[in-house]
Formats: C-alpha cells, sequence, structure tokens
C-alpha cells in the first residue's frame, strides 16, 4: 500500500534561464533564477502571483522580494546539489498538509560569469551590485539593525501618536521577568554591572544608539545554544516529559530589504499568527502566555498588535499597564526576552525553550537545572521575527 | 582608521542609474506594461510581473517617510555622526534611503514626516555620485 504522501503533488512543469552555459554577457545569480522563473510561468500559466511556497538554496527572501510575493511557506535548504530534490519533497508535504497549492524550486548559479568578471556572483547575491542593499542603503552609513529599526519606531510616534518613552516601559517589565531568571545575563548585579532592575528614566537616558534608540532599547549580543526535540504524538505520549502540542502554525515574509517595507509598524506576523491561529482554531483571546522577540523595543510592541494581542498603535499598552509583567493576565517574555535574557543573533531558539518550561509542566524541575516555572499557562503564542522587521514565523503551543 | 564611505558598483542591471546620478538626474525603472515606477532595480516587474522594463527621469520631488538619527556609525560614516537617515516616498511611487541633508541631527524633533525634500548628488568616491535627500524650505 502506497504512502499517503504518494502522488500528493506533482510537477507541473520546467525551465531554464534565457542563456545558459557560457553567456556572452556575464549574468547575475540572481537574474537566472528570474528567468527561469518567469518561463516557466509562462510555459504553465500559472501567474507568479500565484506562487505561495518559495524554496531555493540561498537569500530565498531576497528572490521573493525581487518578485514581488509574500509567501507563506519559506525553504532555504541549502544541502549541496541534491537540494532542489530534497525542496520538492519539502513542497511535496507542504501541499499535502494543505498549507499550500503552489510552490516554485528555483535556482540560479552563474560560475561562469563569475570567474569571467573575477568578481560578485556565484549565488552570493546580497553582495553583488544590483542587490538593494548594496545600492540603496550601504551607501548610507546604516550599519546594523538598530540604524534600521529605529525608522519603525518614529514612523509608530506618527501615525499613533506613541512616544518613545511609551516604549520604555517594555525594556523595565521585560528585566524585571530577567531578575526571576538566574540565567539572564541580566539577571543582578552580580551577573552583570548594569544588571538587576531598570527604571524608565534608565532606559529613556542610556546612552543613544540610533535616536530614539536607547542602548536599553536594544537587545544584548550574547552566546547561546539550544535545542527542542518534535516528535509524533504516540511517542510524545510515551515519555517522561509532558508534550507541548504545536496547535498551530504560520509563516510569511513582508519584504527582505526595508527598502520595501510597506507600512514601517506592521509586519507579516499579522498572516502568520492568523494561519497559526486558524490551524489551531483559537484566536488571540485564547492566548495565556507570549513569547515576542524583542530584538529591541519596538519589535516586541509591534509584533503584540500584529498578533491580536492589543489592538493598533497599543502594543506598548501591554507593558504600561502591567499585563505582560509578573502576575499580569498575559505574561510576555518570561526568561527576560532578548532584552535582558539572552539575545545571539537569531533569539527564535531561546523563544522555543522558554514557552516550553513555561507549559511544559515538568519544568519545575528546571531547564539546565534552575526552575522558572512562572505560569500557570496552558496556552502560548510564539513569534520569531527575522531580518529587518522581514520575515515571521508564528506558533501555537498548548499543554494538554 | 575609518575607511571610505561605502561605494555603490554599477552592473548592466543598474547602469542607466548610476550614469544618470553622474549626469544630475534621478532615473528610475518603470514598467511599460503597468506603467508603475520602481525602485530598486529589477529583472522582472514586481507589481505585474512584466519583463519589458524601461527608465524614466524622475522629478526629484519626495516627502519625508520616515527617519532616524544614527549616533554610532562605522567606517567612512564614523565621522559624520550623528547624521539623519531617512526613507523618501518618491513622487512617482515606492521608496529610497537616504542620508538628510538640511536637518539638524541634534534636534530630531525639528524634522517633520511628509516635509517635501528634493533630490541632490554628492561624488561618493571612483566616481560615482550618490543621491541624497534635501529639506525644502516649508512654503
Amino acid at each position: 500500500m502506497s504512502h499517503q504522501l504518494s502522488k500528493a503533488a506533482a510537477i507541473v512543469g520546467a525551465a531554464e534561464a534565457n542563456e545558459i552555459g557560457y553567456p556572452e554577457e556575464p549574468r547575475s545569480s540572481l537574474q537566472l533564477h528570474i528567468e527561469a522563473i518567469k518561463n516557466v510561468s509562462d510555459l504553465t500559466g500559472i501567474p507568479i502571483s500565484d506562487i505561495q511556497g518559495v524554496f531555493s538554496t540561498a537569500w530565498t527572501s531576497e528572490l521573493a522580494e525581487h518578485l514581488g510575493l509574500h509567501p507563506k511557506y519559506i525553504d532555504t535548504t541549502a544541502v549541496g546539489g541534491c537540494s532542489f530534490e530534497i525542496h520538492v519533497h519539502h513542497a511535496l508535504c507542504a501541499i499535502y498538509a494543505g498549507v499550500i497549492d503552489i510552490a516554485v524550486v528555483s535556482h540560479g548559479e552563474n560560475g561562469w560569469s563569475q570567474r569571467r568578471t573575477g568578481k560578485e556572483g556565484g549565488i552570493d547575491y546580497p553582495r553583488h551590485p544590483d542587490a538593494p542593499a548594496v545600492q540603496g542603503t550601504m551607501p548610507y552609513g546604516f550599519s546594523g539593525p538598530p540604524s534600521y529599526y529605529a525608522h519603525a519606531m518614529v514612523r509608530h510616534n506618527h501615525d499613533f501618536g506613541t512616544k518613545p518613552e511609551d516604549f520604555a516601559h517594555v525594556a523595565v517589565v521585560t528585566r524585571e521577568w530577567a531578575t526571576k531568571n538566574p540565567r539572564a545575563v541580566m539577571f543582578s548585579e552580580e551577573s552583570h554591572e548594569f544588571g538587576g532592575p531598570i527604571s524608565l528614566d534608565d532606559v529613556n537616558n542610556a546612552r543613544l544608539i540610533t535616536w530614539p534608540l536607547t542602548m536599553l532599547h536594544c537587545c544584548l549580543q550574547t552566546d547561546h545554544g539550544g535545542a527542542v526535540i518534535v516528535a509524533r504524538p504516540e511517542i510524545a505520549r510515551e515519555l517522561k516529559t509532558n508534550p507541548v502540542w504545536v496547535a498551530g502554525a504560520g509563516e510569511s515574509m513582508g519584504h527582505a530589504n526595508m527598502l520595501e517595507m510597506e507600512d514601517f509598524t506592521a509586519t507579516s506576523a499579522a498572516r502568520s499568527s492568523r494561519a497559526a491561529y486558524e490551524m489551531a482554531g483559537m484566536n488571540a483571546e485564547d492566548m495565556e502566555l507570549a513569547m515576542i522577540y524583542d530584538s529591541f523595543t519596538v519589535t516586541a510592541a509591534i509584533t503584540a498588535e500584529m498578533l491580536g494581542l492589543a489592538p493598533r498603535g497599543k502594543g506598548y499598552t501591554l507593558w504600561k499597564d502591567g499585563h505582560a509583567a509578573p502576575g499580569g493576565r498575559l505574561p510576555i517574555n518570561t526568561n527576560g526576552g532578548g532584552l535582558s535574557f539572552n539575545h545571539s543573533g537569531m533569539y527564535g531558539m531561546q523563544l522555543l525553550v522558554e514557552a516550553y518550561r513555561q507549559l511544559s509542566g515538568t519544568a519545575e524541575d528546571g531547564v539546565n537545572g534552575i526552575a522558572g516555572k512562572q505560569t500557570n499557562a496552558s496556552t502560548c503564542v510564539v513569534n520569531g521575527t527575522g531580518g529587518l522587521l522581514s520575515t515571521t514565523g508564528t506558533l501555537v503551543l498548548t499543554a494538554d | 582608521m575609518p575607511g571610505p564611505k561605502p561605494v555603490p558598483k554599477s552592473s548592466p542591471l543598474t547602469r542607466t542609474f548610476w550614469e544618470g546620478t553622474r549626469a544630475g538626474k534621478l532615473m528610475l525603472p518603470v514598467c511599460n506594461a503597468c506603467g508603475k515606477v520602481h525602485w530598486y532595480p529589477r529583472y522582472i516587474c514586481p507589481h505585474c510581473h512584466s519583463m519589458d522594463l524601461s527608465w524614466m527621469e524622475g522629478s526629484g520631488q519626495g516627502t519625508i517617510h520616515t527617519y532616524a538619527v544614527q549616533h554610532r556609525a562605522f567606517g567612512g560614516w564614523a565621522e559624520e555622526a550623528p547624521f539623519v537617515t531617512a526613507f523618501i516616498d518618491l513622487k512617482e511611487g515606492d521608496r529610497m534611503a537616504t542620508v538628510l541633508r538640511g536637518v539638524d541631527p541634534l534636534k530630531p524633533e525639528t524634522i517633520r514626516i511628509g516635509a517635501a525634500v528634493r533630490v541632490e548628488f554628492e561624488e561618493q568616491g571612483e566616481g560615482m555620485f550618490v543621491p541624497f535627500w534635501r529639506v525644502e524650505e516649508e512654503v
């Protein structure tokens, strides 16, 4: 008997870029991708705008942005030459699962043109002269993430009448959580010279990084390692640990480069969370706990709005009014967040570890030996944000 | 030691734009099929997915969409900090990033979202002219 995935999807067309081999004019790898996608779209009659899943081996978000797409399935599996066969497998699974109907698997590599021009090329698009960052932001002194994210807070201030001081509450409350987590970098004055509780004045008067973001609006830069195991229900029920169920999942992206951010006060978390809530058959009001990527105070506050946890423009009130704080109705970032616990560059794993710790009911024994169950929540929304408010992944997790 | 400011490079896709800046013109990619302007230059129209693209000379006018003040910068920009970065809504549509000219980075509250700006071009090295936007006197 065949597996249930058998024939759950089909390859419906294939095409190549216009010029391959040894092109007369050097080609950029992006150009090779785009021509091939255009050609397979024409061949099949499937408009590019109908593509819901984008699969490639590098900078998939740049590829989708160039096409003007906001896919709901993004896969950058890169394990060498077999990656594209693996992409087809992943696309089959995503289609079988009902997440998407149409996927493109795309490839563009310009080894020949790269050798000929002796410079940029290969699959290294983000540093190619064609890349939007090289043309559009790097010449203007943009440096790290704070240099971009600050623009979102200024626009939020303009659109909703908020002030930078409103967002400072996020930093203060998140620090309060960190003082309950001995593994947090900012746990206490003993753990870090600037550790322990902080005040609004501390946040407002800290050194400016990018106005209006002071240092205390910005996350830490630390080391971190983490892992979670996902297993099928039959196995999950037999273990000594309690299962935390993936009740819902969704992903999306707005853009790769902030140049293409349509609304500086909104992210694709609106779409990714809608997908996750729908899958779970739940909504924002059902969430008893939230783990929200807080690379900056503004990231967390805007995301809370996108997740439906607060009205538009009012995300910061969850922290200001104490709802997100210890004892509040919706605890947020109970580990102390990226702002005060740990942020290694990509904070998504820390979100998952803490969500498991709070939901599993077996975390009283602690993660890494540290007790830390702060809530009795049985539902949690987890949202990771990547890039420059670019990409989002949302999970709805539940405990038995 | 501070290095030079990053200098964009021309490519077959972007050559018309950078030749334009050298001549004091803001050239913008436009789609012949749907008529919409897009920035940055692409191989395909992000609005209608036509590959029939060409260029038009932009008005060089725009408005401030949002901004921030960079107090920390690196390389050639370090010695210019603090300076004001901004995203500009082009009159023709779509958006560009810039460093604002004609503003006081120590008085960011005096900068107004929606204020009119006009493009100008500065040589940033290697013969490459980069568009910058200057706040126009409020009429």
